[in-house]
């Protein structure tokens, strides 16, 4: 099935904001950027300053994909889904909330923390903000490569679960004793994938997945979401001059 | 990859066992559940003292090994009871917590192996366990995580990306999740009621369930079983509030009909439903309101398991699941324990005892924080 690249929005180490703001968007370890609501939404949004960090990291580059996309205003909710790849996921919550049970047995359990110790918790999140009611979850990989997550996304249009889906992936980065620290860097990077873009000034090329699974940007082997985003972004430049 | 028509999924579930307070395997919990017995009884695994509620519906024998989390307990009962399954069987299994007594453990200073804190942490020993070649991956969508999964698995088989899926799903009664449903005021006092007019909270639980599902043509070939075929699956966000769903229905109004859609049936050829149904006030209510708008006055029975085993989280879909397979197999919708004085739409739907009825294909759905609701359609077996 063939389907089109219309928006890559990500915070990484080394960038932040939309793909045609010619981002490199590059994995690599490296303290991430403290994001504020000015950074990656135009209008008020007061509880963004109220989210943990994986939230605001995960819904910040979903904020940026849509933006890039054209797709971050909306007056009807739409069928659009969500699927995000994560080693970690909400661990550094997790941690914060338990932290807050262990004095006193219990009775200082914090219900804001406990609500955010969900690793889909910012898809929600990004749900309402954004009127998307497609299907919305997280998924965890065996291999480095986070392709899953837009392999999901394929085979959900494909299957007519959604006509429009982000892909992508959001992780804090390594995090001792729980994980190596080659296991994932840190930073979040979603596509917007659309079987009919409602705008063709928006594409960035095609991505086809065959039947074994192998995904395909324009023609060309894709290995990884990072690899994904360069072709994108080149695209892009190619198609400026 | 082509746009799949509507009606057209052959996927067969060809395994289903169970871990459940009432035992290792599925008759076990059928019988419980059709006698009207509940595991929802005092915690002794931490202490309550501080908490809302000091019940749930727990594994009396569930132990940690060495350093590892009790769910490593729980996937050594669950893939003991399992066949043989293709080498190349893809894995997916599907928590919304993992392995999260081991983090407890070590902020308190106590040894635990760290990786099984993971969303994926599990994967690995899964996979080793049944000696697969195949790919794996976890999915984690709250309580509807393995619904999710068993949908994803089938989409996968559908779109002919790999011939058999194992779905693994499991999650603990843990003191971390306990104390957060605590401080939500979201758990009962008392054993939960689901669709009961004086329902006032949920009740946890734990378990684990693993399906086995199969291209239907493969596993006619292989003289598999057949315990019943899933049809359709639809998810959807209602986009309303990440701990509260939507008074509506909306979302899991727009699930189910998607899954109805994928599997080419009308909602007049759905003859029982295995509701979320976990007692809290606004869950309920929304899945009357939901249930009621898809099927109207039609009485056919609607029932929860939570009653009996508790809410048990991300593996609540697999295992009701399992459960829905074995109601179509006898034709017979098991009670809604601790339903008693009918909520608002649920009258001559909802039962404290077991109802039988005559149809093949049974909806069953989950919901979850996040907004997120799931459907499943499952068909019945031609084995019994």
């Amino acid at each position: 099935m063939k389907a089109f690249i219309t928006g890559i929005g990500g915070v990484t180490a080394t960038d932040m904001g939309c793909g045609r703001d010619n981002k490199r968007f590059e994995l690599k370890a490296g303290k991430l950027p403290n994001i504020s609501r000015r950074d990656a939404f135009d209008t008020p949004y007061p509880k963004f300053r109220r989210l943990d960090k994986y939230s605001r990291l995960g819904l910040s580059a979903i904020a940026f994909a849509l933006k890039d996309a054209g797709l971050d205003r909306w007056t009807d909710p739409r069928p659009i889904g969500i699927i995000a790849s994560t080693v970690h996921g909400c661990l550094d919550t997790d941690i914060n909330y338990y932290d807050t049970v262990i004095p006193e047995d219990g009775c200082l359990a914090s219900p804001n923390m406990f609500a955010y110790t969900l690793s889909n918790i910012y898809l929600g999140e990004a749900a309402i903000r954004f009127g998307l009611t497609g299907a919305g979850y997280v998924i965890s990989e065996s291999t480095q490569s986070e392709l899953w997550c837009l392999r999901m996304a394929l085979t959900g249009i494909a299957g007519g679960q959604f006509d429009k889906a982000l892909g992508g992936r959001c992780d804090l980065g390594h995090c001792p004793p729980y994980s190596e620290p080659e296991r994932t860097a840190g930073g979040a990077l979603f596509f917007v994938i659309e079987q009919k873009p409602s705008n063709a000034c928006t594409v960035y090329g095609n991505v086809v997945i065959d039947s074994r699974g192998e995904l395909f940007f324009n023609g060309t082997g894709v290995k990884d979401l990072e690899t994904l985003a360069r072709h994108c972004i080149a695209a892009h430049s190619k198609q400026e001059s | 990859m082509e746009i799949r028509k509507t009606g057209t999924i052959n996927v067969w579930v060809t395994d289903a066992v169970t871990v459940t307070p009432f035992g290792d395997n599925l008759n076990d919990l059928w019988l419980a559940l059709l006698a009207g017995k509940s595991a929802i009884r005092p915690l002794q695994r931490f202490a309550v003292e501080g908490y809302h509620a000091g019940i749930a519906s727990w594994i009396e024998d569930l132990v940690k090994i060495d350093n590892r989390s009790m769910c490593h307990f729980l996937i050594e009962h669950l893939l003991g009871q399992l066949g043989p399954m293709p080498a190349n069987t893809l894995l997916i299994t599907a928590t919304t917590k993992s392995g999260i007594d081991n983090l407890e453990r070590i902020r308190r200073c106590a040894p635990a192996a760290p990786a099984d804190v993971l969303p994926g942490g599990l994967l690995e020993e899964v996979h080793r366990q049944l000696g697969l070649t195949g790919e794996c991956i976890n999915i984690s969508a709250a309580c509807a995580s393995s619904t999710i999964a068993l949908a994803q698995g089938a989409e996968l088989i559908a779109s002919g990306y790999t011939n058999s899926v194992l779905v693994c799903c499991m999650d603990l009664v843990t003191e971390f999740v306990f104390s957060g449903f605590s401080s939500l005021l979201a758990l009962a006092a008392g054993p939960c009621r689901p669709f009961d007019r004086d329902r006032n909270g949920l009740s946890l639980g734990e378990g684990a369930a693993a399906l086995l599902l199969m291209n239907g043509e493969l596993a006619r070939q292989e003289s598999r079983s057949h315990l019943g075929t899933i049809l359709g699956w639809g998810a959807a966000n209602d986009a309303t509030h990440i701990t509260a769903p939507a008074r509506d229905g909306c979302g899991l109004r727009q699930a189910v009909l998607k899954a109805l859609d994928i599997a080419g049936r009308h909602a007049d050829e759905i003859a029982a439903v295995c509701a979320h149904g976990t007692g809290s006030v606004y869950n309920d209510l929304m899945e009357l309101n939901a249930l009621n708008q898809i099927f109207g006055n039609r009485r056919l029975p609607i029932f929860s398991i939570k009653g009996s085993i508790g809410h048990t989280l991300g593996a609540a879909g697999g295992i009701e699941a399992a459960v829905g397979l074995r109601t179509l197999s006898e034709q017979m919708a098991p009670p809604t324990v601790g339903f008693s004085n009918p909520e608002i739409g649920a009258e001559n739907k909802v039962s404290f005892q077991p109802s039988t009825f005559s149809g093949d294909c049974l909806l069953t759905t989950n919901s979850g924080f996040g907004g997120i609701n799931a459907a499943l359609i499952l068909e019945k077996g031609s084995l019994q």
